[in-house]
């Protein structure tokens, strides 16, 4: 692929906007993380001076804590449930007849171009018509459908280089369909399976808009940042931001170190 | 191990089970679907249906007749407000994917020409902005841009400006924060089409005497081409449903449809209106995702050996 050398100043030009780019990136994140330590009670960068005053703050503050439960409570029902019921459908798809199959892969990945708003305007509307007042029972199906085509994705291109001849032969060998594919293909999918849990977490985690309709007493992380900002920006919410970014940083090397990478490239294709 | 156990073990690969597979499976296997298709249904297909329905009832005097009719349309293309909110969120949506996609075709050709190592490096840094949450990124760009932020407390104390520039509640901040939030999905589709080019391809344009930049222009951007149409359906895709980022970042100066529809049912709880607006926002959606189907097709690179 570098068909010319790197020393020219084409190549030159791009690495200096990649850094940029990069930059651009991470900077910000990085900034805000700096800031969260900061000791003072009003934020700026550089910090005059460091501590971990506003890290206590927060998780001694009941209610960071409780949107915290919320949300973490809500993402680890929706993600083993839409690993389940994705990677069923994957399955399903990838062993039925050709014949339809681009159909129904379209119409299972389609809540992603979905603007969210609209499937929460939709949703609103159902909960408020069936009187569903604890409104977990709203939000977890609600993220379902969120979270299921990133799954759906994720396991599919997992499913395609897979061999399916290794799942005939373990049944040759006398294993039940189950146990060949509990056995055999579920470990070799992994990164697949891996990939598509960890989105469908994050998904979850973030959403913002769906359960700004839907939510009537449950507070999740999001919708208390949200919240606190109408004020300004305090130190408690760089805190709480440092929290999740420190989070997401452990959960993308996870995500690479599984050799993921690709399969994150097709999630967005 | 016993062979009377295990009948098929001496030939691994017999007819059999595959046939047996196949014909139980095929039609069968779509089952496996139905646990999704059924969640579909309900939290989707309905919901959307009833949107549908909605949009053509009646809302006078905060009562809502059922019904066919198109008040609600009539409204959206007379009152004024709404197609000026409308073409303001269109006009947006096409300025974030112009500035997404100028920056991410640099990235892309970068990781194109990088070494293995370098590539993972860019891989890092592409995915963790996509795992980061939205709103937390916002925050972040709230305390660089903000008027007490740190670009205009870092100018303001070295002495370049008097009062703050304003850099948020506007159309700038949101652009920055959107493309922040989307580069990595413009990235990725236009990397994975520059990785199928053949350099053979853009060697012979230059051996034949082509400049840098023309190899570039005639060879490597038509061959792009599938790769930089996904790019630019999904950004724009994304944009028209923005409602976060406009409301964190663009404060009250930026409206986009979907700040509009929450507006309408959530405060005036004119739910057939808000219906209609979601039509009309999913009318618009879907119409680019046909454009840039055909146009994938008429761009699709031909195959050859």
């Amino acid at each position: 692929m570098p068909e010319r050398g790197f020393a020219t100043p084409g190549f030159l030009a791009l690495a200096l906007f990649g850094s940029l780019a990069t930059a651009f990136l991470v900077l910000p994140l990085a900034i805000l993380c700096v800031q969260s330590f900061t000791a003072e009670s009003y934020l700026s960068f550089p910090p005059p001076s460091f501590g971990l005053r506003w890290y206590r703050t927060v998780l001694a503050d009941p209610e960071w804590r409780q949107a915290a439960q919320s949300s973490l409570t809500i993402a680890a029902i929706v993600t083993p449930l839409s690993l389940v019921v994705g990677t069923l459908a994957a399955l399903g798809l990838d062993r039925g007849p050709m014949r339809g199959r681009n159909v129904i892969y379209g119409i299972l990945i389609s809540p992603m171009i979905l603007p969210h708003i609209v499937l929460g305007l939709g949703l609103f509307r159902i909960a408020l018509d069936l009187e569903i007042d604890d409104s977990l029972w709203s939000i977890v199906p609600a993220h379902l459908t969120i979270t299921i085509p990133f799954v759906v994705i994720s396991v599919g291109a997992s499913l395609q280089s897979f061999d399916v001849g290794l799942e005939k032969a373990a049944q040759s060998l006398g294993a039940n369909r189950f146990r060949a594919l509990w056995h055999i293909t579920l470990p070799i999918i992994r990164p697949g399976l891996v990939g598509g849990g960890i989105f469908a977490f994050i998904m979850s985690f973030d959403e913002f808009i769906i359960t700004y309709f839907l939510a009537v007493q449950t507070r999740t992380l999001p919708l208390e940042i949200f919240d606190s900002l109408r004020y300004q920006v305090s130190p408690s919410i760089a805190a709480v931001s440092a929290l999740t970014i420190a989070a997401s940083a452990a959960l993308t090397v996870a995500l690479i170190l599984r050799g993921q990478v690709m399969a994150g490239g097709r999630i967005v294709q | 191990m016993s062979p009377d156990r295990h009948p098929r073990a001496e030939a691994p690969d017999a007819a059999p089970p595959v046939r047996a597979w196949a014909r139980i499976g095929r039609l069968r296997a779509w089952g496996l679907v139905l646990p999704a298709g059924v969640l579909y249904a309900v939290t989707f297909g309905i919901p959307l249906a009833m949107l549908l329905g909605a949009s053509f009832a009646r809302f006078q005097g905060g009562v809502t007749t059922p019904g066919f009719f198109l008040d609600n349309y009539v409204k959206i293309a007379t009152d004024g407000v709404t197609l000026a909110v409308f073409r303001n969120t269109v006009s947006l949506s096409l300025l974030i994917t112009a500035v997404g996609l100028a920056c991410a075709l640099p990235v892309a050709m970068l990781m194109r020409r990088a070494g293995p190592g370098l590539r993972l490096v860019a891989m890092f840094v592409l995915v963790s902005p996509l795992l980061t949450s939205i709103i937390v990124r916002n925050v972040a760009w709230m305390l660089i841009l903000g008027r007490s932020g740190m670009i205009n407390s870092w100018l303001i104390d070295a002495g370049l400006i008097s009062a703050p520039l304003p850099l948020m509640y506007n159309r700038l901040g949101v652009v920055i924060a959107v493309v922040h939030v989307y580069l990595p999905f413009a990235v990725l589709p236009i990397y994975a089409a520059l990785r199928a080019i053949d350099p053979a391809r853009e060697r012979a344009a230059a051996s034949l005497g082509a400049a840098p930049w023309r190899v570039f222009v005639h060879v490597t951007l038509p061959l792009a081409a599938p790769g930089l149409i996904a790019a630019f359906t999904l950004l724009f895709i994304l944009s028209m449903g923005l409602y976060l980022t406009p409301v964190i970042l663009g404060g009250n100066f930026v409206v986009t449809l979907p700040m509009m529809i929450t507006d309408a049912a959530r405060n005036q709880y004119n739910w057939p209106y808000a219906s209609a607006m979601s039509v009309l926002l999913l009318a618009s959606i879907v119409a680019v995702v046909a454009v840039s189907a055909v146009l994938g097709r008429l761009f699709a690179v031909p195959r050859d050996a």
